[in-house]
């Protein structure tokens, strides 16, 4: 947890990263709100901020009694959000830097094809 | 939010709390009921041991002159000194403490006092046995007095209501001073020292002027030792209240 | 009786307490909602101590209203016995061992739960037969957390407590905390000057200064509520314009400032006017904002 951003935002990327990674499977048992708290280490109502948040996505839903469980399809749903931040959160910032020391497009093209091998 | 009820006791009643003072006084026994007569024992054993020492060393000539003469031990005063100042550091350490167990001022004043009027009872009757047996075993086998000094009475009853108002006017005092000390601190002390100082010498000042010492003296021989500490309880009474009107607005200054 | 549970635990208006010409807290009002965690920050001498033992009842407010659980605290049993207030300059009787203390508190606090009172002496290794005259400051701290924690009441105070605790038992105190609090919600309010230490675990703060409330707001929105800007004078001053600079740095060529509140829209335009964006910890937050008060403060004066 860094001080950059609201903390349940962070919390709900932590939880969307185990999603897409296939960690926590759809239609699986997450962690209680009480125990991402403790392991955070931050204020129970946070977390359960970050966790609405993912069941506001639908990416979570409440089965009562029992508990928070991953909804179907969404790691699928998760993946194309994520596509669509990519390229601001990732090539945005790539063009900057590479930009400030000099790098054309074209060696930034050569550059990824060299490091993906 | 999960939440797990677990089984809560009903808050304490007036009557409980009060009585959670009293058994807050006593968590700690030493202090207030086993060092005192551990020294009581002590002193007894000490003055017994120079009782003998003293009879030992006497020509049997003046043997009555000399009973006589430990007819007047003042040893037992001593224990109610010591327990004035038991109730003054019990009250200057506790009352910070009490408050921070979210107890009233008034509850604390009540059950301390409860306290001590248990412990005055406790030790007068406890005095009252050792007079009886030293009556009994005639001055504990050396015709010395401890406990029935004249100025405790002559009978049981008399020695029991003696004990029971000496200890209630020195706890009374006690716990008056303890409250001046917890709200004024020092200097509250120092200025109600000087202004029972300015009392007395002003009272003695005026009898004298008044020439009105036989008529003070005269009273207290009318009266008579049951007498005198009767009205000695008249001083406790305005000291316990004027003690609780203290501490009302007293704070846990640390 | 049907008890109405308040959703207020604390309202305090225009409370005020001088103590002669010093005034420990100045008109202050605000609210405390039931069952969050409250962070009361700020400096040493702010007030917060002065605070806690008027809201506690242990001291006189000179004016002002204070209502806890619905009514006045002061002398009031039927509130007090919902309220723990652990103190970080405790004082206990001399003659007391720490068993003694655990012994007493049971009787004042209907919510005691004592296998929770009893794990945490383990967890924090307290010697119950030591004389607490003798024992470290550690220590005598250990004994209030533990009393403050188990107590369970409804309304608990923690004035700096866990001061003379060192880093791993302050941690051990947060994780019981947190884990308890889960599990019996309750309304806390924690003092500290410690900030960063449990910015995480506070879901809203209040920051007194000069004993005056100047932040009353959610821990979420004041978290990340301010940025570090890092680039040239130029860059920078281009930049931030008319905007409120919190605390300007300047070392060389470079020029750091704290600005509230930047967009999303704001920060990638403060990125590519080539400024490097930094975090500002909630600890560092407040000092600047209290830094303000106390400037604004001198040029009045």
């Amino acid at each position: 947890m860094d001080e950059s951003r609201p903390i349940f935002v962070q919390l709900a990327e932590q939880i969307e990263n185990d999603i897409i990674a296939g960690v926590m499977a759809e239609e699986t048992q997450v962690p209680s709100i009480n125990e991402f708290a403790a392991f955070y280490r931050i204020n129970p109502a946070t977390a359960l901020k970050g966790v609405t948040t993912l069941v506001d996505e639908g990416a979570l839903y409440k089965k009562r009694g029992i508990g928070m469980f991953v909804a179907e399809g969404a790691q699928a749903r998760l993946k194309t959000k994520r596509r669509d931040k990519f390229s601001a959160e990732f090539v945005t910032p790539l063009l900057t830097e590479a930009a400030k020391l000099g790098i054309t497009a074209e060696q930034l093209a050569d550059m990824i094809r060299k490091a993906g091998k | 939010m999960t939440t797990i009820t677990a089984t809560v006791r009903p808050p304490a009643s007036a009557g409980g709390r009060i009585l959670n003072i009293v058994k807050l006084h006593l968590t700690n026994p030493w202090t207030t009921i086993i060092l005192p007569w551990m020294i009581l024992g002590f002193i007894l054993i000490a003055n017994i041991a120079i009782w003998a020492i003293i009879l030992g060393n006497t020509a049997p000539a003046d043997r009555a002159d000399v009973e006589e003469g430990l007819g007047y031990s003042g040893a037992s005063t001593y224990i109610f000194v010591y327990m004035m100042v038991v109730a003054v550091q019990a009250i200057a350490v506790t009352f910070p403490f009490a408050l921070g167990y979210g107890v009233t001022r008034r509850d604390y004043y009540l059950g301390t006092a409860l306290t001590f009027v248990a412990l005055a009872v406790m030790f007068s009757v406890g005095l009252t046995v050792l007079a009886a047996i030293e009556e009994a075993t005639g001055g504990w086998g050396l015709g010395g007095r401890m406990f029935t000094t004249f100025y405790w009475g002559d009978t049981w009853p008399q020695r029991l209501f003696i004990f029971f108002a000496a200890f209630m006017f020195f706890f009374s005092v006690g716990i008056a001073a303890a409250a001046i000390w917890v709200r004024w601190k020092a200097n509250g002390l120092i200025a109600f020292f000087v202004g029972l100082a300015i009392i007395v010498l002003g009272g003695a000042a005026l009898l004298t002027v008044t020439q009105g010492w036989i008529a003070f003296g005269t009273f207290f021989a009318e009266a008579g030792f049951v007498g005198s500490f009767a009205w000695s309880l008249v001083i406790s009474a305005i000291a316990l209240v004027a003690g609780f009107f203290v501490l009302r607005r007293a704070t846990p200054k640390s | 009786m049907t008890a109405v549970i308040e959703d207020k635990v604390i309202e305090v208006t225009g409370l005020t307490k001088r103590f002669g010409s010093v005034t420990a807290v100045d008109d202050a009002t605000f609210s405390v909602e039931r069952n969050k965690i409250y962070g009361l920050l700020g400096r040493n001498g702010a007030g917060k101590t002065t605070l806690m033992q008027l809201l506690t009842g242990q001291d006189f407010a000179t004016s002002g209203s204070i209502q806890v659980f619905g009514q006045s605290p002061v002398e009031n049993a039927s509130v007090l016995q919902r309220v723990s207030f652990i103190k970080e300059s405790q004082r206990y009787p001399d003659d007391f061992r720490a068993k003694h203390v655990f012994k007493s508190a049971p009787w004042f606090f209907s919510n005691w739960d004592e296998d929770f009172a009893q794990q945490l002496i383990a967890d924090f290794r307290l010697p119950l037969n030591r004389r607490i005259k003798k024992m470290s400051r550690g220590q005598v701290s250990a004994i209030g957390v533990i009393v403050g924690l188990a107590s369970r009441a409804p309304l608990t105070f923690f004035d700096e407590p866990y001061l003379g605790l060192d880093a791993v038992a302050r941690q051990t105190f947060y994780d019981r905390l947190l884990a308890d609090y889960a599990e019996h919600p309750r309304t806390v309010v924690l003092s500290t000057h410690l900030i960063d230490e449990v910015s995480n675990l506070l879901e809203h703060v209040l920051v007194i200064d000069e004993g005056r409330i100047i932040i009353n707001e959610d821990a979420e929105s004041l978290r990340g509520s301010a940025t570090n800007l890092v680039g040239t004078a130029a860059a920078v001053d281009a930049f931030v314009g008319p905007r409120e600079v919190l605390h300007r740095d300047a070392i060389g060529g470079l020029v750091s400032v704290t600005v509230l509140g930047l967009t999303a829209g704001e920060r990638k335009d403060a990125s590519a006017a080539g400024l490097e964006l930094a975090p500002v910890s909630l600890q560092q937050l407040i000092i600047r904002r209290t830094n303000t008060s106390e400037k604004e403060f001198e040029v009045s004066a």
